[in-house]
């Protein structure tokens, strides 16, 4: 099962704001959608739900154009919001029966749903007399209830405390596992280099970046040492503009070219006391200000 | 298909479980047997209060009228007319002179007081001078009757005689070929008025409902979960029906509470002309009922799309209104003149906004041929049916934009581009 979105271009008014976008999800591994504030995500993803029609290019299901009476979404918004005064296991079956499912169908899910997220109590409460946190664990019920294959998920841990955090990571663990296609969009980069496997980067309307989080890591230039030393004075002193005392007390020494690795390490371990020294990788956060910090 | 009735049912479900909308209903109901009721309940007081009505009449005559007439003779055919013509005085010949009188009506011995110059002239002397005051053009009359029948007798007519001539009775009777608007005009009045009344109530309904789920964010899981056309027809088709079952309990029970009391208003005429509505009629209110319902309320919807804070609401739909009472004042004027045949109204039976309640009208108070209902109904549908599209394609892509409202260009635009 793959979600792929081709070429897809998108203007309101004068400004374009998807410039040829392309990215591929597929079923049974989560994929992570970055992108700055107004970078296009959300238009993207209205786009692949059929919310908007798009100006150019298509959205392909399993390789071909999809077809939106068969293939179902479930949708956790940026933007939470549900029917504040109405009662919870009410709203909760509607929206399950307007994706199409039997109102028995719908009622035994919403309560298994409940049940797995510990909100069974809440079922016959006004939304509205709710927390937050548990507010936003009853907008999921209506991104799952209804059993899509495509599950999308705006922030879905904002507002969260670690506690439902952990349960929330379960439960979309266990919807991967299903094989489901779990469509990622967060600014927390952890939670996200923890799930998902394949990234796209989005900036500006286009694709900067699109792939396996693993080979992104892996491809990025490994021509960076990190250095911990309680002679860190004087290394820094002997490599001065190659070298970059970074926030948390480290080394960071840029090299001149990566096969000279080897070379470094040796004569920094031999020449000075040396705590911890390695290879700099990445983190998605370094990768996604690097590609995102200049325009937008 | 699904997916409308659901929302249909949801929104439905909304209607009927608000506390105000069965308040007011049974408080209409209430209100309604309270009138209906009425003439029951005071017939049982009547039986035994016949005495009580004798005692306000006497009381009521004790109000003085004072004539004071020079020409002597004439002085007691006058108060015998006066006495006649206003049995709620009590009529006194005087002598006082003009201030005697004067300072009688001001002290409150005396009500009113004719003081005549002459058979055909006199000065009326009241203390506060009523909006109602009718006196005089009474006493005019008395007094010309009375000039009249002196000038025959004085001719050599008999009293007798003069007397029949001046009182001839005239018999006609009136037959309307077309629509008696006398009998038709009140219950037309109250047909139209409830249109007005359930469309701008419901219209406010449908556009605030929209208008919540945007603000509460609850738009951006319907609009990927429903389509726009099911919403918009689901929410604009479920108020209808909940305006049509309120009006339909309102008008049930006012029926059912009229027959129950038939025999006690059988004098009320205007009561009666009410509920002898033609079961035709009853089918055209229903059809124009609908069609202008689902015209406006499509409308109210679409506007409530474009809305994104509740308070905006208002200002939002103020065109709307104005417009839908620009259509009811016309009706209403029209109706008001007898002439709902004019230029004006004709004009407004073919445009679909002001159609449902100006042609009704004129089918209710005239004669409108069967082609010119047929043209009226036909293009009314036509463009509800139009009207519903074009709004589920604003609801479209009105949901989504949030902060100022936008402009009817710009969503024209926004539309032609999906």
């Amino acid at each position: 099962m793959t979600l792929e979105l081709n070429d897809v271009e998108k203007s309101f008014g004068e400004k374009q704001v998807l410039k040829g976008v392309s990215f591929k999800a597929e079923g049974g591994k989560a994929f992570g959608l970055l992108g700055r504030n107004g970078a296009g995500k959300t238009t993207s993803i209205r786009i692949m739900m059929n919310v908007f029609s798009a100006d150019g290019g298509e959205v392909l299901f399993d390789g071909k154009p999809i077809n939106y009476d068969e293939v179902q979404f479930g949708y956790l918004p940026e933007e939470r919001g549900l029917y504040p005064k109405k009662k919870i296991s009410e709203q909760l079956v509607y929206f399950a029966e307007l994706k199409g499912m039997r109102h028995t169908d719908a009622v035994a899910s919403v309560d298994y749903w409940l049940k797995r997220l510990g909100m069974a109590e809440y079922r016959g409460k006004r939304l509205d007399t709710l927390s937050k946190g548990n507010q936003q664990k009853i907008q999921l019920v209506t991104a799952l209830a209804h059993d899509p294959q495509v599950v999308i998920l705006d922030e879905p841990f904002s507002g969260l405390d670690p506690v439902n955090a952990m349960l929330l990571k379960d439960v979309v663990k266990e919807i991967i596992a299903k094989g489901k296609i779990v469509l990622f969009s967060s600014h927390q980069m952890n939670y996200i280099e923890e799930f998902c496997d394949s990234i796209a980067i989005i900036n500006g309307g286009k694709i900067v970046l699109e792939g396996d989080l693993h080979t992104i890591k892996r491809n990025y230039p490994r021509n960076r040492l990190v250095v911990r030393s309680v002679k860190a004075a004087d290394i820094a002193k002997e490599y001065k503009d190659r070298c970059k005392a970074g926030d948390d007390g480290a080394l960071y020494i840029t090299l001149a070219d990566p096969d000279e690795k080897h070379a470094v390490i040796k004569k920094l371990a031999e020449s000075y006391d040396i705590d911890e020294i390695r290879v700099f990788e990445p983190s998605l956060n370094d990768i996604f200000v690097e590609y995102t910090e200049n325009n937008i | 298909m699904k997916q409308f009735w659901k929302i249909l049912k949801f929104e439905l479900k909304n209607y009927f479980s608000k506390k105000v909308f069965i308040i007011v209903t049974l408080l209409l109901v209430a209100v309604i047997a309270a009138v209906m009721f009425i003439p029951r309940i005071t017939s049982l007081f009547e039986s035994d209060g016949n005495a009580d009505s004798a005692d306000a009449e006497s009381s009521a005559a004790s109000d003085v009228m004072l004539v004071k007439a020079d020409a002597g003779e004439n002085a007691e055919v006058i108060k015998e007319y006066f006495e006649a013509e206003f049995p709620e005085y009590k009529v006194e010949l005087t002598d006082d002179d003009l201030d005697g009188i004067k300072a009688k009506i001001t002290d409150g011995d005396a009500e009113c007081a004719f003081v005549l110059t002459s058979p055909t002239e006199y000065t009326y002397y009241v203390d506060n001078l009523s909006m109602y005051d009718q006196n005089t053009a009474v006493a005019d009359e008395a007094l010309q009757s009375i000039y009249r029948i002196n000038a025959m007798t004085a001719s050599g007519m008999t009293p007798e005689q003069a007397n029949e001539v001046m009182n001839i009775q005239i018999t006609g009777k009136t037959e309307s070929l077309g629509k008696n608007q006398m009998q038709n005009f009140y219950y037309t009045y109250i047909m139209i008025f409830a249109l007005y009344f359930v469309i701008l109530l419901y219209g406010q309904m449908v556009t605030s409902s929209v208008a919540t789920e945007k603000s509460s964010r609850a738009m951006e899981l319907l609009i990927t979960s429903a389509k726009p056309v099911a919403m918009m027809f689901g929410k604009v088709i479920s108020s209808c029906i909940a305006g049509l079952t309120q009006l339909a309990v309102v008008f049930g029970s006012a029926i059912l509470f009229y027959n129950i009391n038939k025999s006690y208003w059988s004098q009320n005429i205007l009561i009666g002309s009410i509920f002898n509505i033609p079961s035709g009629l009853l089918v055209f209110m229903l059809v124009f009922f609908i069609l202008g319902f689902l015209i406006y309320a499509f409308l109210y919807g679409a506007v409530g799309s474009t809305v994104s804070k509740l308070e905006d609401v208002n200002s939002a739909v103020m065109p709307l209104t104005y417009m839908f009472i620009f259509a009811f004042i016309v009706v209403m004027f029209s109706m008001g003149s007898g002439e709902v045949d004019n230029i004006l109204m004709k004009v407004c039976s073919y445009i679909p906004f002001t159609s449902p309640m100006a042609m009704f009208t004129r089918i209710a108070m005239s004669r409108v041929p069967w082609y010119e209902i047929a043209a009226s109904i036909l293009i009314l549908t036509v463009s509800t049916i139009g009207i519903g599209v074009l709004s589920a394609k604003i609801y479209r892509v009105g949901v989504l934009l949030y902060g100022t409202p936008p402009k009817f260009k710009t969503i024209l635009k926004l539309i032609k581009k999906s």
